[in-house]
């Protein structure tokens, strides 16, 4: 297999080092040039092009822009509502974080607020999405590290999760579920106590993860030291979600700048000190409990409080019968003709939130039309992606993979 | 109450016998599992999922219900759903004119929903499948009679109804769904 490629590599005339699958040229004195990626060993969607002395990284940068969609220039051409399947496209595993505050910039615009079931119900799926996500992470983060056991656990415990927010939403990934002034279906009968059952499993099953990798001490010799931003280098970069935290700050917008109903939940955000790939995968793990204790609560919320209209007022006063006598059989809040023409008053808003990989942020201007008129988005995984340069130098080529896994990026969302 | 933060630190590396212990715990699990393994593995397509109510599948367009509104072409955030321009004659009157109905066109629909969400009249559903092939491209953008009908589903017909169930001890487990007058 690898003779294959080592052929198809010399016929390019760019493989000094006959590397399987990876472009590389002599540079200098024992000093070459590695490409590594964009298709897919050890990097997503994008490229590390790294200069090796020997087997010691001496340099390194990250290439991104190869999934870049002009979402944000394509937001500007399509009403108001159309943004919501489009920016969800950014990162599909974790759709409700990202387009809410997107949502919710555009709330603020129109000076509404969703209802309280409404808004429990939009944290229920960023919870779950965010569980989902660390899983996905999990499992690329496995496989980097050869261990492909770590690959197929996540994988298939994430399908757990995939199926719940398939039963709420209707879709497995691209649920579309918020919507200016609500959400869009409340929770089916028996939704709850699945959840229930799905969150005990899920916390044995850490107690697996642990066994088998987390403190499986292959891993730890390949993980410990390796990796570390420090405290002021992830300030200093802007470094956001498990990454920052990993590294001893104390940061999560969930925490200083509370949205929906985090700031009436209980639960902890769990902050390491080391700041190494070992102390980010705990990060992540000690994450996921803290999301199944919100989740825990929600249900628990969800169960006191009956059936309660989930979308705003504005547009739920004016539904007609059938709409609502479709919600109180099936939970499908029906979207009145509004939604498709909507125009959004003047103004300028500005919105975050805490996805699976850190902070997106979202700055939204309107000039009173049906379409918006500016975009800018800022997503965790851009932000994150720019610690590469400066943490990789310095380490041997076979800590790149366990680096690049424990720093979780993922390119679609960086490149928009 | 607002999140707290709370400090928090790996569980620090042992000397030998704790690096031992961990080789040994890691090899007993992946033994325990190898003689119980959790498997949900579809065998597609002798067996299908058969989804939940409310899945958003394949759409279908009920023409007697609909209002001609435009609506869903309206608010389709792919453009998959577009209006064309057809005769139609009134059964009560008898007169005819032109009226604009929707058809979609699935190589570029999302299956977000808003269609079947913002219908006025519910004239558009859902079918809880989407594991339809089709041969060619062109096939894909359906014509108003192929968008009453409801598409053909062959997993129906080669396999036998699972369904997937959260358990607390296995995660999802695979039920197979007795069909009507089956045995139990």
């Amino acid at each position: 297999m690898s003779g294959i490629i080592r052929t198809q590599g010399a016929q390019v005339g760019f493989n000094d080092l006959k590397l399987p699958g990876m472009w590389s040229r002599k540079i200098g004195k024992d000093l070459y040039e590695i490409f590594i990626g964009p298709q897919h060993p050890g990097s997503g969607h994008m490229r590390i092009v790294i200069r090796v002395d020997g087997d010691v990284i001496v340099e390194a940068d990250p290439d991104m822009g190869y999934v870049h969609r002009t979402m944000e220039k394509l937001s500007e051409v399509r009403t108001w509502i159309k943004g919501i399947p489009l920016f969800e496209r950014m990162a599909i595993h974790d759709a409700c974080n990202v387009t809410l505050p997107y949502v919710r910039a555009v709330e603020k615009l129109m000076d509404i607020e969703a209802p309280e079931r409404a808004k429990y119900l939009r944290v229920l799926l960023c919870e779950i999405n965010r569980i989902a996500a660390f899983l996905y992470g999990f499992g690329i983060f496995g496989v980097f590290l050869g261990h492909s056991t770590m690959y197929m656990w996540p994988f298939g415990d994430r399908e757990v999760w995939v199926e719940l927010a398939e039963w709420l939403t209707g879709a497995r990934l691209t649920h579309s579920y918020p919507v200016f002034g609500g959400v869009r279906r409340d929770v089916p009968a028996g939704f709850t106590d699945a959840l229930r059952k799905a969150i005990r499993y899920m916390r044995k099953r850490l107690e697996d993860y642990r066994k088998i990798f987390v403190d499986n001490p292959v891993i730890r010799a390949r993980l410990e030291g390796v990796g570390v931003i420090p405290k002021n280098l992830a300030i200093e970069l802007g470094i956001t979600g498990p990454n920052l935290r990993a590294s001893g700050v104390k940061y999560d917008v969930r925490l200083n700048h509370p949205y929906e109903v985090y700031d009436q939940l209980d639960f902890e955000i769990p902050v390491f000190q080391e700041g190494d790939a070992y102390a980010r995968v705990w990060q992540r793990v000690e994450e996921i409990k803290q999301s199944l204790n919100i989740l825990e609560q929600v249900a628990d919320w969800l169960d006191k409080h009956p059936r309660t209209p989930i979308l705003h007022d504005k547009f739920w006063k004016t539904a007609p019968p059938l709409y609502k006598k479709i919600f109180e059989e099936t939970g499908r809040a029906k979207l009145g003709a509004v939604y498709a023409i909507m125009k959004v008053p003047a103004g300028k808003a500005y919105e975050r939130a805490e996805t699976a990989r850190g902070e997106i942020s979202y700055y939204v201007e309107s000039n009173g039309g049906n379409k918006p008129y500016r975009i800018r988005i800022h997503s965790a995984s851009a932000r994150n992606a720019l610690v590469y340069k400066y943490i990789v130098p310095g380490h041997r080529v076979m800590d790149l993979p366990a680096i690049y896994g424990s720093i979780d990026y993922f390119p679609p969302e960086a490149d928009r | 109450m607002p999140a707290k933060p709370v400090s928090k630190q790996v569980p620090s590396r042992g000397g030998i016998f704790s690096k031992f212990k961990g080789n040994i715990e890691a090899i007993a699990i992946g033994v325990k599992f190898f003689f119980n393994p959790q498997r949900f593995t579809l065998i597609y397509p002798k067996e299908y999922i058969k989804l939940k109510e409310g899945y958003r599948g394949f759409i279908v367009l009920r023409k007697d219900k609909c209002i001609n509104c435009g609506s869903c072409a309206r608010i389709c955030p792919a453009a998959a759903m577009r209006l064309i321009r057809l005769p139609f004659t009134d059964p009560k009157t008898g007169k005819t004119r032109m009226k604009l109905w929707p058809v979609i066109n699935y190589n570029r629909c999302i299956f977000c929903g808003y269609c079947v969400d913002v219908c006025p009249t519910e004239a558009l559903y859902h079918v809880p499948y989407h594991d339809v092939v089709y041969e060619t491209m062109d096939v894909m953008d359906l014509d108003l009679e192929e968008f009453q009908k409801e598409p053909e589903w062959d997993a129906e017909k080669l396999g036998l109804p699972v369904k997937y169930v959260v358990d607390e001890k296995m995660g999802l487990v695979k039920v197979r769904i007795k069909e009507e007058g089956e045995k139990q």
